[in-house]
């Protein structure tokens, strides 16, 4: 339970970073928090010959609020996204960070180094593809954007080549019109989700413009799917969680495809994605009507 | 809006550019309860490792090892952290509050008295994680409802399933502090030798060479507070004051009668390097540190020295020491009074037994150093530690007729 020896890299600068990742000729790894990393390094399930820890890079430590959009650095800490005043431009990160882990993970796990370690079942991945944010990547032919729902390739496997960075990601801030909802089931909390749904929904003039779910743990990436007419036809209903649950199923068997496990089986994580969509769809369109008429 | 927040601000912590091969030791500047600590580690050895094995706390426990029980809890930079998960050398700079600095064991912290209180903690294995937990929620989180305790509380687990207790201890806690939690009480500065021998995988304990030493290195500050332990021993020799003084003014023989010390350097500027080793029953402490002479005066008999030193296992002390010597009708009194600060192992195993060994140890300086001016020669169990089962047979004798005579 003890890491492989590795040598050990802290550079000052992002193009250093890089340098070092070139140089380390496919064995090396950044590691920012190192929350998801450490584990795997301690149960030697990696071996990279060189650690670039990217923590002295002063640039990759901002956060930013500006143009619609938050720019949140690549050794931001989550918690410092659930204090920051300019990280409540977006409401459905801050929702969904209690979830992440636990506290004690938290103060050191950062959100960049969430959605670089890409676990099908990590909330920031499924914010991320949901609010479909754009992630910048650096590499020795320069940077590049990416868009989340173009980043993740499967478990645990990312645009990333191996000689990348990912510097930073940028979440669109919310506007009036909007409203979101997100929920999880585990084991217990802090754990990794044995389903779970992160929901946009915009409207304007009382039309739904869009109503996008994003479903985690239920594949091998997070799933994303515009929804907005299944929303609009539940819309008028009195009860509209219960309205959403038809169609709802026929969707379920699309997206949750990942096989059963010890803890619940394909089924009943359809039957948990139905459940927690049906009710984080409705809650969304609820409070984007209510931010509309502000 | 732009923040650039770093829990570091200043530049001397600043993180500072690091390349070092496989197991090759990074330097890590820490602040450990209050007490600057500089450690030469690989850097794979975690934190929890580096504290609990470089520098002998050992109360923050080691379960998982892979970021999943919560036993290795401690503060990093005021907030809860997993020391199993965190490289040691990633935290240069980094403030750590362990549960030694939580509370002291005469004035344990509230959350600790709620925790006794409550029966909140059965086998004790989970104690320092949930304690450095909960400190961190009521101080990060004052508007913490009862209801959001368990899954607040959830990064840590019991094995005994004493979560109710638990729960209840920290929310007693949290309504009795309506203000704020008190902050930890046993982080007060202490000073460390300048430079700790980190041991790497790759270094045997024993056979060490000295630390670094210059004069320039050798800054002893005595930490604020109470000693640990505090020695006032009067001894009538029956010696005349000038060889008693001839002894205490040749440093070199009278560090030969502590037992167990030896000079090892002259670093200039009355500043010395040493090695001083104890053993008490199993316990094998060797330490290296410094001492300086701060005050040297025949006229008044008087020689003060302020020494710190340091284990291979992490056990700290510093010690300031006053010898008086004064001219009799008999020969000469000595009388040592000296205040002695430990931390890591050997603050643990009770002030009561610290005390009575240091005490002993002054008795045998002060026949040694009789022995000496009677004989100019040092004594004749030269940098031996004491003879372990001596120093512990006339301890536990001692007080074995202590007790029998509150008995009577």
């Amino acid at each position: 339970m003890k890491a492989a020896p590795f040598a050990y890299v802290r550079p000052a600068t992002l193009d250093e970073a890089v340098s070092e990742l070139v140089r380390a000729d496919g064995g090396g790894k950044v590691i920012a928090g190192g929350q998801s990393l450490v584990p795997v390094l301690a149960m030697r399930l990696a071996r990279p010959t060189t650690l670039v820890d990217i923590n002295a890079v002063p640039e990759l430590g901002e956060l930013r609020a500006d143009g619609g959009r938050l720019e949140v650095g690549a050794t931001v800490r989550q918690r410092r996204i659930e204090r920051a005043p300019e990280a409540a431009s977006v409401p459905l990160l801050r929702m969904a960070l209690p979830w992440v882990g636990h506290r004690e993970l938290r103060s050191r796990g950062t959100v960049c180094g969430s959605l670089a370690h890409a676990d099908p079942a990590a909330e920031i991945p499924a914010v991320a593809s949901c609010l479909n944010a754009e992630l910048d990547l650096v590499g020795p032919r320069g940077r590049r954007t990416v868009a989340a729902r173009e980043f993740f390739a499967g478990a645990m496997a990312t645009a990333l080549e191996g000689e990348d960075v990912l510097a930073a990601v940028r979440f669109p801030t919310a506007r009036p019109g909007d409203g979101f909802g997100f929920a999880e089931i585990a084991r217990r909390h802090g754990d990794f989700a044995l389903a779970g749904v992160a929901a946009h929904v915009r409207v304007a003039e009382d039309r739904v413009v869009f109503a996008t779910l994003t479903a985690f743990g239920v594949s091998d990436r997070p799933v994303t799917r515009e929804v907005a007419d299944l929303l609009s036809l539940a819309a008028a209903a009195q009860d509209v969680p219960t309205e959403l649950q038809g169609p709802l199923s026929s969707l379920a068997v699309e997206v949750v495809n990942t096989d059963g496990d010890v803890h619940a089986s394909t089924e009943y994580r359809r039957r948990l994605f139905r459940t927690l969509a049906a009710r984080e769809l409705a809650k969304a369109y609820r409070r984007a009507t209510e931010s509309s008429q502000r | 809006m732009t923040s650039t927040e770093t829990p570091r601000e200043a530049d001397e912590t600043r993180l500072r550019p690091v390349r070092a091969a496989a197991d090759e030791p990074v330097e890590v500047r820490l602040t450990v309860n209050g007490t600057p600590a500089v450690l030469n580690l690989p850097a794979r050895v975690t934190l929890s490792d580096a504290l609990r094995d470089h520098l002998g706390l050992t109360g923050t426990h080691v379960g998982c090892e892979h970021g999943v029980c919560g036993m290795c809890t401690v503060l990093v930079d005021g907030e809860a952290a997993r020391a199993c998960l965190l490289f040691a050398c990633q935290l240069d700079g980094a403030e750590v509050v362990t549960v030694e600095g939580l509370g002291r064991p005469d004035d344990l912290h509230p959350l600790q008295q709620a925790f006794g209180r409550n029966h909140a903690l059965q086998c004790g294995f989970c104690t320092p994680g949930f304690l450095l937990s909960s400190y961190d929620l009521l101080a990060n989180k004052p508007d913490v409802t009862d209801d959001e305790l368990p899954a607040e509380l959830s990064g840590v687990i019991c094995r005994c399933t004493g979560y109710r207790n638990i729960l209840t201890a920290v929310a007693e806690t949290h309504r009795a502090h309506p203000d704020g939690i008190p902050e930890p009480g046993n982080c007060a500065r202490r000073a460390l030798v300048g430079r700790s021998n980190g041991q790497s995988a790759t270094v045997p304990e024993a056979n060490k060479p000295v630390a670094d030493t210059a004069a320039k290195t050798v800054d002893i500050k005595l930490p604020q507070g109470e000693p640990t332990v505090a020695v006032e021993i009067t001894t009538d020799l029956d010696v005349p004051f000038d060889l008693v003084w001839r002894v205490l003014d040749d440093v070199h023989l009278l560090a030969r009668c502590l037992p167990g010390a030896e000079l090892t350097d002259d670093l200039g500027e009355n500043a010395y390097a040493g090695r001083a080793r104890v053993a008490v029953g199993p316990i094998k402490l060797s330490f290296n540190g410094f001492a300086r002479i701060v005050e040297h005066d025949r006229d008044t008999g008087t020689l003060r020295v302020l020494a710190q030193g340091q284990d291979t296992g992490g056990a700290q002390t510093q010690a300031d020491i006053t010898l008086v010597a004064r001219p009799t009708e008999q020969g000469t009194q000595l009388r040592a009074d000296a205040a002695v600060y430990l931390t890591g192992r050997i603050a643990q195993f009770g002030r009561a037994l610290a005390g009575d060994i240091s005490r002993r140890m002054f008795e045998q300086f002060a026949e040694a150093v009789k022995e000496a001016a009677t004989s100019g020669e040092a004594p004749q169990t030269p940098a031996g530690a004491p003879s372990a089962l001596r120093l512990l047979l006339s301890t536990l004798l001692d007080r074995l007729r202590r007790i029998g005579r509150r008995k009577r």
